[in-house]
């Protein structure tokens, strides 16, 4: 035993599981670019259906674009794909 | 005279014309000259307007992608010119010729021929016409967007290699320190994943836990957002590195209390403004290293004297110094509760939850250049880490030390309690009214009447003693006031 504990840091009996940091406040924290992008391709995505132009249909394909690039991967993807919609 | 004036008219009428429609009819110039002849003028003008005006070419424009062309063929034209001006001219001024109303019956005979012969618009079928340039948009659109899903692959390839040649070389230093290696919180049983969790394209975690000392370590591989073609752009402007941050959670009886932080200039400042520990406890500006035998980048922010005396040892420096391209920050707190929250209600009414900890921040070097061979280039880093989980658990305050960082965490703590004093004072005034209140309601939903007497009286008497007690304490205050 004396040995072990000089030799070997280890301690199984010492385990502590991984707990998942709270995401109270976090996402938001950390960046926010994918929210806001889903927000501005959302915007974009309805001017260029009401107003009938066609570049903001393509911002808006970009911004969803952007969004799922920065996306966290906890994130839902059946938003994701809605976005791109 | 009336001559004169029929040829106003007529270059009038050829003027409007030939702005609508006709190019050729461009001749104003030539009519300015005049001769005192009348009929030479006519003469030379018409021959003129004759000449120019073989084929007539009307572009009308339906929209931007089909056009109609009308050729009017010339000798039709012609003949109704003549047979025109025969009827006009009966009709308006017999004493001229024919040949004067040439060009004049052009604009009638136009209108004339085209109820003639009808137009037969040829529609050009669209792919037929279609040049490329009509859709330029779309495609550079869409060339952009495939520009962007290629960076979006090889980005998140690349970020993946790094992750894993990372893994790769550090496994074995971390399997001989720790029992469990990679966790992702949702297996039943405490069992090694032995590899990674992505939280992110850009972003990669590691648990391990098992060890004497620290309750466990958490391993972030923060990589460039390689995978946004956005980023990438950005970065070429302003260089920056991938990043690997490390926090191990020490056990409360394996560290004392005192607070630590040395790393780059830039990255100090920063730490002492966003941390609550180091912009509680640490105070003075951050001071250079060089007396401790430190290179000039980095710096050091410490609660006491004694707690860098303490740190820098021969190994550490010696640590510090042949790495020092590589450190960002280290961080060593006993009372780390993370970044400072900003409340919108002003002061939290609790001081945060605090934990002992040692935080690591390593720069990758490339500078965003990175290759998977460079992460074996943080081997020794991680062996730092271990050494300082050790050195932190061995190094003790003596006395006095102990007693400054007592007395420091005391200060701290009554600041706060300052602060928070009227918040406090008003959460425990709600308090009481909802207790009274409640209890006002339980009276009044007794049914039974005896029941009811009593317990008011009871409430009664409690308020009684209650001011009793306060006039007490008045008097015992101003008697020692005086």
């Amino acid at each position: 035993m004396s040995s072990n504990n000089m030799s070997d840091p280890r301690r199984p009996n010492k385990v502590l599981r991984y707990k998942p940091p709270p995401s109270e406040c976090n996402p938001a924290l950390d960046d926010p670019t994918p929210d806001y992008m889903n927000l501005l391709g959302m915007i974009f995505s309805m001017c260029g259906l009401m107003l009938k132009l066609k570049w903001c249909a393509w911002v808006a394909v970009y911004c969803s674009f952007i969004s799922f690039a920065n996306s966290r991967s906890s994130e839902d993807t059946k938003q994701m794909m809605s976005s791109f919609m | 005279m009336k001559a004169f004036y029929v040829l106003c008219a007529v270059l009038l009428v050829f003027g409007s014309v030939s702005e609508a429609k006709f190019d050729d009819f461009e001749d104003e110039e030539d009519l300015v000259e005049y001769d005192d002849n009348d009929f030479a003028e006519f003469e030379d003008v018409m021959e003129d307007s004759v000449t120019e005006s073989p084929q007539r070419v009307i572009t009308t424009e339906d929209d931007e992608d089909e056009t109609t062309v009308e050729l009017e063929g010339q000798d039709e034209n012609q003949e109704g010119d003549f047979e025109d001006a025969d009827t006009q001219g009966d009709t308006e001024s017999e004493p001229y010729d024919d040949e004067e109303f040439e060009g004049y019956e052009d604009k009638p005979d136009t209108s004339s021929s085209k109820n003639k012969d009808p137009i037969t618009i040829v529609d050009v079928p669209a792919h037929l016409q279609n040049s490329w340039e009509s859709y330029y948009l779309e495609i550079l659109m869409v060339t952009g967007l495939l520009a962007y899903i290629m960076n979006y692959i090889i980005g998140k390839n690349k970020n993946s290699r790094l992750a894993q040649a990372w893994f790769n070389s550090h496994r074995e230093l971390l399997e001989s320190n720790f029992t469990l290696v990679g966790d992702d919180g949702t297996n039943k049983e405490a069992t090694s994943t032995g590899k990674l969790n992505q939280e992110n394209e850009h972003i990669y975690n590691l648990w391990c836990s098992g060890r004497v000392c620290c309750e466990g370590m958490l391993i972030q591989l923060r990589f460039l957002k390689r995978q946004d073609l956005l980023n990438v752009l950005a970065r070429m402007m302003r260089p920056v590195s991938d990043q690997v941050q490390i926090k191990v959670t020490m056990n409360d009886e394996d560290m004392d209390t005192y607070v630590f932080a040395v790393g780059t200039r830039k990255a100090l400042v920063r730490l002492q403004k966003e941390m609550q520990d180091l912009s509680e406890f640490c105070s003075d500006k951050p001071k250079s290293g060089a007396k401790y035998g430190l290179p000039d980048s980095l710096a050091i922010l410490s609660e006491m004297g004694e707690v860098t005396e303490g740190m820098m040892d021969t190994k550490m420096v010696h640590f510090l110094t042949h790495y020092a391209d590589k450190i960002e920050s280290v961080h060593f707190s006993d009372q780390f509760s993370g970044p400072k929250i900003m409340q919108e209600e002003g002061q939290p009414l609790k001081l945060p939850d605090t934990k002992r900890t040692l935080l690591f921040t390593f720069n990758v070097p490339g500078s965003g250049n990175t290759y998977p061979k460079d992460m074996e280039a943080l081997l020794p880093l991680m062996n730092m880490v271990i050494y300082s989980i050790d050195k932190a658990k061995k190094f003790r305050l003596n006395r006095e030390g102990k007693q400054k960082a007592d007395k420091n965490r005391a200060r701290v703590e009554e600041n706060f309690l300052k602060l928070t004093h009227v918040q406090r004072q008003e959460a425990a005034q709600s308090r009481r009214e909802e207790k009274k209140r409640a209890e006002k309601e339980r009276i009044m939903n007794e049914e039974d009447p005896e029941k009811q007497r009593r317990l008011e009286e009871a409430a009664l008497r409690r308020e009684q003693k209650k001011l009793e007690k306060k006039q007490m304490k008045m008097k015992q205050i101003k008697v020692k006031a005086m």
